[in-house]
């Protein structure tokens, strides 16, 4: 694309690899399509539309392979062919859209591109009418120009029979320059040649049949046999000259093998045989012409000088196109504009303390609360340009779910749902790899054999849901499956065998605990080993992903019903609604969405339960979690205020109550991430500036209730919480 | 020219033919790309809006498609369509009905070799823009053809090529832009026992040839074929150059042929009518009839004062009906043909020239 400046080039570039992919999806989702609705001649017609897309846009980015493949692909999807396709259409739909995107990385990577025959053989599969059996016989099509023709009919006026002769030249030929000589002395010793191809006296590298037109009187066996030159022919056909119209019946046509057995000779069944109009390619024509007349060597277009683009006017563009980074960069610096209105929040107050009477006080305010509700429209508009429906994720499964299903021989449908839920951009990204992991595991090891369900009196057909919602400011992705579920025992076992804990400690465990075993690296529950998945590794993985993403994944498995994995991400990582709260003098902060509600008690009516800390609240008991004691050394017991505040967080389905000493508001934070070097523990998932530059950490609240809540203090929770 | 730019709108449902084709124009100061569209929805409505003077218009798209959108523009909005269109069996199909529905013209989008031919398209397509333009409302009168004169057809089922006879004359004809339908009006006119042959250089792109040659044989008494190389000089025949080849003719013991070549282009053109020209000129002296018709640029227009030289009749279409004179008008500018002729009557004067046993000079 010497056409365009670099930077343009780049440009369109990216451009492309971009809409390609779109493409791609949507000839994936399209290709699914038709498997459900195979006569559906609309389906057809949008694949073919997205094939000539993907054609075009990869011709003019000069990406040859992949336009000429997609080339061969729009001519193949007719609608005739459709019809008589069927199933193979799929097939060809699907694997075309693989072999696309192998292309499309290649050249991504500037990589050679992979070769796609086994897709240019389905297509000519599709498209060739089924040829009469190979039997190791010439087959070759005489194609005579008109001139040629007129020449044959001159020459048939002599009354000789004419034959079309064909004869291939075996390709160890020791003599190969005098190969073409010597087959005409041998047709010239039979009769009259009336028209040879290829012209001249050396036969072309190219070429590998010499075709003739044969004026004889000598029977079509002698004829055979003197033109099994040794040594150069290799096979051989010879047929009554067809003159084009003609029909081939009556043709007598005589093919060999290979001159150590000619087979005898063979009439071919008769089929109407149309006459090849002309259909040839282009330097066939070429070379298809008698010697004299003139032929001159192509020569390459002329390039004509790039012209200097002078001016340029701008277009408007509906959609604009703009790089992650430069979107980041404004939302960083709408988080700085965030502090900077609490460090104006906090002189004014501080202003008002020192002056309470200063009638200015009242015109800061009121440009403090014009400004501040700007901010909060600039921040949300920024964050919106960041979120993206999950649908984005969500239509790349069905066909994984389509390929895992039929190559392990199941039966499975996949249902989808939430797919507007909107989730920012880069946690959707990093959820790709998980979820599908997830959705592939769940196919593979969750859905049982169709045999195997109906013997289970369930539907032979597996379904596989995947759900997103809201939930306070975090998103849920929920896949469940209505297969054989988790075999709690066996991942325990499994456990012990890897040595990843004890007898002792197996018993110790309660359900969610071994259930949350899979997480572990090094575990795989699968009985059989699969391609797809059961390496092993992975699970651990999906659980890695999401606390660098400040969520959690939890498991929910009935035996014989089926199982159901909750993602929970934040909807966003850079702004957050929080509560502030102290304890012990520490500022900690918890995303404002999880919290329900903020209930005052004193220690008197803090009970404990199975040595769990709990609190009635109305007619809910809440277990307690003391986040003193995240502090290695105990609180001084007395220091026990006499007035509690308890912070009730939801948590999946559960509720919990953090203990705190004193709350200290509500705060739109920005989320500093912390380096991993920094933080050694998960507790925290981040840290934030106040205006007065205050830190505040951030609780992981999920991670702060598995390691608090769920077991009783002391030694033994460390470890289970450091297992978990 | 600087004043008023002529104002584009790119409807295309490909992002990247969008952006390509809005950097191709942008090279040029006295066009301005004042919108683009996603869809024939989309563009119709920003025609509506921009008010354009000229469309650049994809013909396959979701929700409405090109021909659609065509066939909307027809009826209200009369502003000039460029067709970008691709190369394949159905593309080619449905250009060429875009072209009878009063598309302006079209070019082919950019193809497998792409420094070359975005250049060379990025050329093609401004001056086809800068020609749709200034026409600024399309010429429909004599160029649109009627749907029901595009009927199949029904020939005789023809003799083999060596009883059919040779032709009274060879008829050359160079034709560019606004070509395809005024071909079709000439040539339809013609009868099957039309006794001259008919050799035709229409600037046009590979891969749209011969579609557009099955097209005109089904709509004509004359035999249309793309021509091969070694087909013979019949009478009742057209033979219609293919795109990116050139052809010549040449006498032969057995019969007059043509010879297709991968020569340089001539003029930027290849096929070059120049080349046919020529050809002709030299090999058929006074029996030659060059026809130089609606397009733009000069191709052909010194290549036909050879055939007057020769003694043949050098005939320009008139500017009344042409799409666009430019060919034509530097023909007559050059002062290189005997005759100024309005597309109307063509077809009677080719069968009156070739009606005629031994052409008379026009020296």
């Amino acid at each position: 694309m010497a056409f365009f400046s670099d930077e343009r080039t780049t440009e369109l570039r990216d451009l492309f690899f971009e809409s390609a992919q779109e493409l791609l999806q949507a000839l994936n989702d399209e290709g699914l399509e038709l498997e459900r609705r195979p006569h559906d001649p609309g389906i057809v017609r949008n694949i073919r539309r997205t094939v000539h897309t993907l054609k075009g846009d990869s011709a003019a980015c000069g990406f040859r392979e992949l336009s000429e493949l997609a080339h061969e692909m729009e001519e193949a999807l007719t609608p005739d062919i459709a019809e008589k396709a069927d199933g193979n259409l799929v097939e060809l739909v699907l694997h075309a859209a693989d072999s696309f995107d192998c292309l499309l990385t290649a050249y991504r990577g500037k990589a050679a591109p992979p070769r796609t025959d086994h897709v240019r053989d389905m297509i000519r599969r599709l498209t060739e009418p089924a040829k009469p059996q190979d039997d190791g016989g010439l087959q070759v099509e005489f194609a005579w120009n008109e001139y040629e023709q007129l020449l044959i009919e001159q020459g048939a006026s002599t009354g000789a029979p004419i034959y079309n002769v064909a004869v291939e030249v075996d390709a160890q030929c020791p003599m190969r320059m005098a190969a073409l000589q010597l087959l005409k002395n041998a047709f010239q010793a039979m009769g009259t040649i009336l028209a040879v191809r290829p012209e001249g006296e050396m036969l072309p590298d190219s070429v590998a049949v010499i075709r003739a037109v044969l004026a004889s009187f000598q029977p079509m066996e002698t004829i055979e046999k003197k033109i099994q030159v040794p040594s150069i022919t290799r096979r051989t056909l010879l047929e009554n000259y067809l003159r084009p119209g003609q029909s081939r019946d009556g043709i007598v046509s005589r093919a060999t093998s290979s001159i150590a057995s000619p087979s005898p000779a063979i009439a071919l069944p008769a089929p109407s045989v149309e006459t090849s109009t002309a259909e040839t390619a282009k330097p066939v024509g070429d070379h298809s012409l008698p010697a004299f007349l003139p032929q001159e060597d192509s020569a390459p277009d002329a390039g004509e000088e790039t012209r200097v683009a002078t001016s340029f006017s701008t277009a408007p563009e509906n959609l604009l196109r703009v790089d992650a980074e430069r979107i980041d960069t404004v939302l960083n610096l709408v988080g700085e504009l965030i502090i900077g209105k609490s460090m104006l929040n906090q002189t004014l107050s501080d202003f008002g303390k020192l002056n309470p009477k200063d009638p200015m006080r009242g015109k800061f305010a009121d440009a403090m609360a014009f400004q501040a509700q700007v901010l909060n429209e600039l921040q949300r508009a920024v964050m919106k340009i960041r979120m993206v429906p999950v649908e984005q994720l969500f239509r790349r499964f069905p066909r994984i779910v389509r390929d895992v299903a039929r190559a392990n021989g199941k039966q499975c449908e996949l249902i989808l749902e939430g797919q507007n839920t909107d989730l920012d951009k880069s946690i959707l990204d990093a959820l790709a790899e998980p979820l599908m992991h997830l959705v592939r595991n769940a196919v593979d090891h969750g859905i049982e054999l169709p045999a195997e369900r109906v013997a289970a009196g369930k539907n032979a057909m597996g379904t596989l849901k995947l759900n997103a919602y809201y939930q306070g400011n975090q998103v849920v992705i929920e896949l469940s499956d209505d297969g054989n579920g988790i075999d709690r025992e066996r991942v325990v076992a499994k456990a012990i065998a890897a040595n990843l804990l004890s007898d002792k400690e197996a018993e110790k465990l309660t359900e969610s605990e071994a259930l949350n075993l899979i997480f572990r690296p090094g575990l795989s529950t699968a009985s059989q080993v699969t391609e797809i998945s059961g390496r092993g590794m992975g699970m651990d993985i999906v659980e890695s992903v999401l606390r660098r993403l400040k969520g959690n994944i939890s498991i929910q498995t009935e035996r014989g019903r089926g199982t159901t994995f909750q993602l929970r991400v934040p909807l966003t990582l850079a702004i957050m609604q929080a509560l502030l709260f102290r304890v012990a003098n520490r500022l900690y902060a918890v995303p404002l969405g999880s919290v329900v509600e903020i209930a005052r008690t004193t220690p008197q009516r803090i009970h404990t339960v199975d040595r769990h800390e709990v609190l009635q609240l109305r007619d809910q008991i809440i277990t307690l979690v003391r986040l003193d004691q995240l502090e290695d050394k105990k609180p001084p017991a007395a220091a026990c205020p006499n007035k509690l505040f308890v912070v009730v967080v939801n948590l999946g389905e559960r509720r919990f109550g953090l203990v705190v000493d004193k709350l200290e508001g509500e705060e739109e934070l920005v989320i500093k991430a912390l380096e991993d070097q920094l933080v050694a523990t998960d507790l925290v998932s981040g840290a934030s500036i106040l205006g007065d530059g205050t830190v505040v950490l951030i609780l992981n609240v999920a991670a702060v209730v598995e390691r608090l809540g769920r077991s009783v203090s002391g030694g033994g929770s460390r470890k289970l919480g450091a297992l978990a | 020219m600087r004043v008023n730019p002529i104002r584009v709108l790119v409807i295309d449902d490909s992002a990247l033919m969008r952006k390509m084709i809005t950097q191709m124009l942008q090279r040029d100061a006295s066009i301005e790309v004042v919108g683009t569209a996603m869809d024939g929805t989309f563009g119709l409505k920003k025609i509506e809006e921009l008010r354009p003077d000229v469309v650049t218009l994809d013909l396959e798209m979701p929700e409405m498609d090109g021909l659609e959108v065509l066939r909307h523009i027809a009826k209200h909005n009369a502003v000039p369509v460029i067709v970008v269109s691709s190369h394949s069996t159905h593309g080619a199909m449905k250009t060429f009905q875009a072209l009878q529905w009063g598309a302006f013209d079209f070019v082919a989008k950019p193809q497998q070799n792409a420094a070359l031919t975005i250049e060379s398209i990025a050329e093609e397509l401004i001056a086809k823009i800068k020609v749709a333009g200034v026409s600024r409302k399309p010429k429909v009168a004599v160029t649109t053809v009627d749907a029901e004169r595009i009927q199949p057809v029904r020939k005789p089922t023809r003799p083999a090529t060596n009883t059919r006879t040779s032709p009274s004359r060879v008829v050359a004809i160079g034709i560019s832009t606004g070509g395809p339908n005024a071909l079709l009006y000439l040539l339809s006119q013609l009868p099957a026992d039309f006794p001259g042959t008919i050799l035709v250089v229409q600037h046009m792109p590979e891969g749209f040839t011969q579609m557009f040659s099955n097209r005109l044989d089904s709509a004509c008494a004359i035999e249309v074929k793309e021509a091969q190389s070694g087909d013979l000089l019949l009478a009742g025949r057209a033979l219609i150059c293919p795109g990116n080849r050139h052809m010549r003719v040449r006498h032969m013991p057995m019969g007059d042929v043509v010879v297709l070549s991968d020569d340089d282009r001539v003029n930027g053109h290849r096929p070059s009518a120049d080349v046919l020209f020529y050809s002709v000129a030299k090999e058929f002296r006074a029996k030659a009839l060059g026809l130089i018709m609606t397009g733009m640029g000069e191709d052909g227009a010194d290549g036909i004062g050879a055939i007057k030289e020769a003694g043949g009749l050098a005939v320009a279409q008139d500017e009344a009906s042409s799409v666009v004179f430019g060919m034509p008008k530097v023909a007559i500018e050059r002062g290189n043909v005997n005759r100024v002729v309005s597309l109307d009557a063509l077809a009677n004067l080719l069968q009156a020239q070739c009606a005629v046993q031994r052409a008379s000079s026009f020296d």
